[in-house]
C-alpha cells in the first residue's frame, strides 16, 4: 500500500465516517431526540447551549467528563473500570459496519450482518456486568431486568433481520442495501419487520416503554447508579451511539440505507445525506414511540414479545418465504 | 481554553438531585412545576437525575429534623465535585414555621454549606428558575 492511500484510509477511519463524525453524529442524535421529545410534550427543550440549545449533549458530555470520579468502596473494580470502556469501543466498532458514504460500510465483508446483531447482545450482556460489577442493590434488579428484557425483544429482532436477510438472498449488509435499488423493504414485503425492529430497537435502547432497567421511579437510576464522571460519560456516549447505530440499521435493512437519486461525481456526499435523513426519520419514530407509551411492567414487557412481537416476526418471515 | 470549556459545560449542564428533608410537600409540588411546559428548566439543560452520582446540584426542601440529618450528610458525601446545594424554601432556609421547635435544625446550612436560598412557603416556580440562573452565575464566575 503506498503512503498515499494509506493516509487517505487513516483519514477516514478517523474523520469521516470514521470516529470524529460519528461522535458528532451520536451527539446531534441525541439533541434530535430530546428537542423532538421536548416539542411532543409542549416544552421547549434545550435552548441556551448553543443555538437551539443543540450543543447540549456536548455540554453534558464535557461536563461528566470534568467531574470527580469516585469509585465506591466494595465494587468489582475491574469490571467497574473495563466496562465503560467496552460499552463505548463495541458500540463504535458496531457502527463502523453501517453504509453511510456509500453502499459499502467502512468495514464490510461477508456475513457482517450476523457481527452487527451479535454486538447488540454483547451491548446488553455489558449492562449487565456494568450493573453487577457496582454490587448496589438497584443496579443488580436494573442489570437483571436488562436481562430479563433481553429475552423477551431478541428473537423477535434477529427473526425480523433473518426475513430481511431472506428477502435479499445474503447476510451481508451491503449486498442487502444494494438488492434495495428497485423497491425498499419497508415498501415491499417487511413493513411488519419493521414495526417488529423498531419496538426491539427501543428495548434495546432502554428507551421508555421499556426503560425498565433504569426506571427512575422505581431503581432511581438503574443499573449505572454508581457510576459518576467519566464512566457515565463513556455510557452515555456509548448509548447515543447505540442509538446512531440502531437508527442507521434499520435505515440500511429496510429503507434502502444510502440509496437515493444521485447526480454522479458527488454519490458520498449525497450518500452520506440520504443515509442521514433516512435514519433520522427513525429517530423521529423512535422518540414518537417514547413519547407516546408509558412504562410497561417485566411480565408485560415479556408478554408482549412473546404474545404480539414474536408471532407477528414470524408471520414477517412466512410472507417472505412464500413471496421468494 | 480548556478551563473554559470546561466552565461553560458546568453552567449549561446542571443536573439536578431533589431531596426532601420532611417538608410539607408544596415546595417538592413547585420544584415538580419546573418540569412542566409552563416554566420548563430542560431549556438551562437541567434534567432531574434519581441517582445522586450523578447530579451537580442538590435541591434540599423542608426543615431539617435530627432524623433526617444523618441521611442528609451521607447523600452530601456521596455527591461528586464539583457540587453545590440549593435551599429552597423557607423551611430550608431558617427553619420557617417549624423553627425552635425541639427536633429542628435551623435551616439546611447548619448541617452542610449551602450555595443559593430560595424563598418562598411555598416557593414560587419563577422564583426557583431565578435561583438556578444565579447559581448558574456563580458557577460560571468561580471557576
Ligand atoms: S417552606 Fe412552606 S411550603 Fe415549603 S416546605 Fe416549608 S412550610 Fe411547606
Amino acid at each position: 500500500m503506498s503512503l498515499e492511500s494509506f493516509l487517505f484510509e487513516a483519514l477516514k477511519i478517523i474523520f469521516f465516517p470514521g470516529f470524529v463524525f460519528i461522535f458528532i453524529l451520536a451527539l446531534f442524535y441525541e439533541w434530535f431526540d430530546r428537542k423532538f421529545y421536548a416539542k411532543l410534550q409542549n416544552r421547549v427543550g434545550p435552548l441556551y447551549a448553543g443555538p437551539l440549545g443543540i450543543l447540549q449533549p456536548l455540554a453534558d458530555f464535557i461536563k461528566l467528563l470534568s467531574k470527580e470520579d469516585i469509585v465506591p468502596k466494595g465494587v468489582d473494580k475491574v469490571l467497574f473500570t473495563a466496562t465503560p470502556l467496552f460499552s463505548l469501543s463495541l458500540s463504535i466498532f458496531a457502527t463502523l459496519l453501517l453504509p453511510i458514504f456509500s453502499v459499502k460500510g467502512l468495514l464490510s465483508f461477508e456475513g457482517d450482518l450476523v457481527i452487527a446483531v451479535v454486538l447488540l447482545t454483547f451491548l446488553c450482556i455489558i449492562t449487565f456486568f456494568a450493573g453487577v460489577a457496582s454490587y448496589n442493590r438497584f443496579s443488580i434488579i436494573g442489570a437483571e431486568r436488562s436481562f430479563l428484557q433481553l429475552i423477551g425483544y431478541e428473537i423477535p429482532l434477529m427473526i425480523s433481520v433473518i426475513s430481511v436477510a431472506l428477502n435479499a438472498q445474503s447476510v451481508t449488509i451491503s449486498s442487502i442495501v444494494s438488492s434495495q435499488k428497485g423497491l425498499w423493504y419497508i415498501l415491499g414485503p417487511n413493513i411488519l419487520g419493521f414495526i417488529v425492529f423498531i419496538f426491539a430497537a427501543q428495548a434495546e435502547l432502554e428507551r421508555i416503554p421499556f426503560d425498565l432497567p433504569e426506571a427512575e421511579q422505581e431503581l432511581i437510576a438503574g443499573w449505572n447508579i454508581d457510576y459518576t464522571g467519566r464512566r457515565l460519560a463513556m455510557f452515555r456516549l456509548a448509548k447515543n451511539i447505540e442509538l446512531v447505530f440502531l437508527c442507521g440499521l434499520a435505515a440500511a435493512l429496510f429503507l434502502g440505507g444510502p440509496l437515493g437519486p444521485v447526480v454522479s461525481g458527488y454519490e458520498p456526499i449525497l450518500y452520506t445525506i440520504y443515509f442521514i435523513i433516512k435514519s433520522i426519520f427513525v429517530l423521529a419514530i423512535l422518540t414518537i414511540v417514547r413519547a407516546l407509551f408509558a412504562r410497561l411492567r417485566i411480565d408485560q414487557i415479556v408478554s408482549l414479545s412473546w404474545k404480539y412481537l414474536l408471532p407477528l416476526a414470524i408471520i414477517q418471515f412466512l410472507i417472505v418465504r412464500l413471496m421468494i | 481554553m480548556i478551563l473554559g470549556l470546561i466552565s461553560w459545560a458546568r453552567k449549561r449542564s446542571p443536573w439536578i438531585a431533589h431531596f426532601c428533608t420532611g417538608s410539607c410537600n408544596a415546595c417538592d409540588i413547585e420544584i415538580l412545576a419546573c418540569l412542566t411546559p409552563r416554566y420548563d428548566i430542560e431549556r438551562f439543560g437541567a434534567i432531574v437525575r434519581g441517582s445522586i452520582r450523578h447530579a451537580d446540584i442538590l435541591l434540599v426542601t423542608g426543615p431539617v429534623t435530627r432524623q433526617v440529618r444523618d441521611r442528609l450528610l451521607r447523600i452530601y458525601e456521596q455527591m461528586p465535585e464539583p457540587k453545590y446545594v440549593v435551599a429552597v424554601g423557607t423551611c430550608a432556609i431558617s427553619g420557617g414555621v417549624y423553627r425552635n421547635s425541639y427536633n429542628i435544625y435551623p435551616g439546611v446550612d447548619s448541617v452542610i454549606p449551602v450555595t443559593a436560598y430560595i424563598s418562598g412557603c411555598p416557593v414560587k416556580p419563577e422564583n426557583i428558575i431565578n435561583g438556578l440562573s444565579f447559581l448558574l452565575k456563580k458557577i460560571g464566575e468561580s471557576e
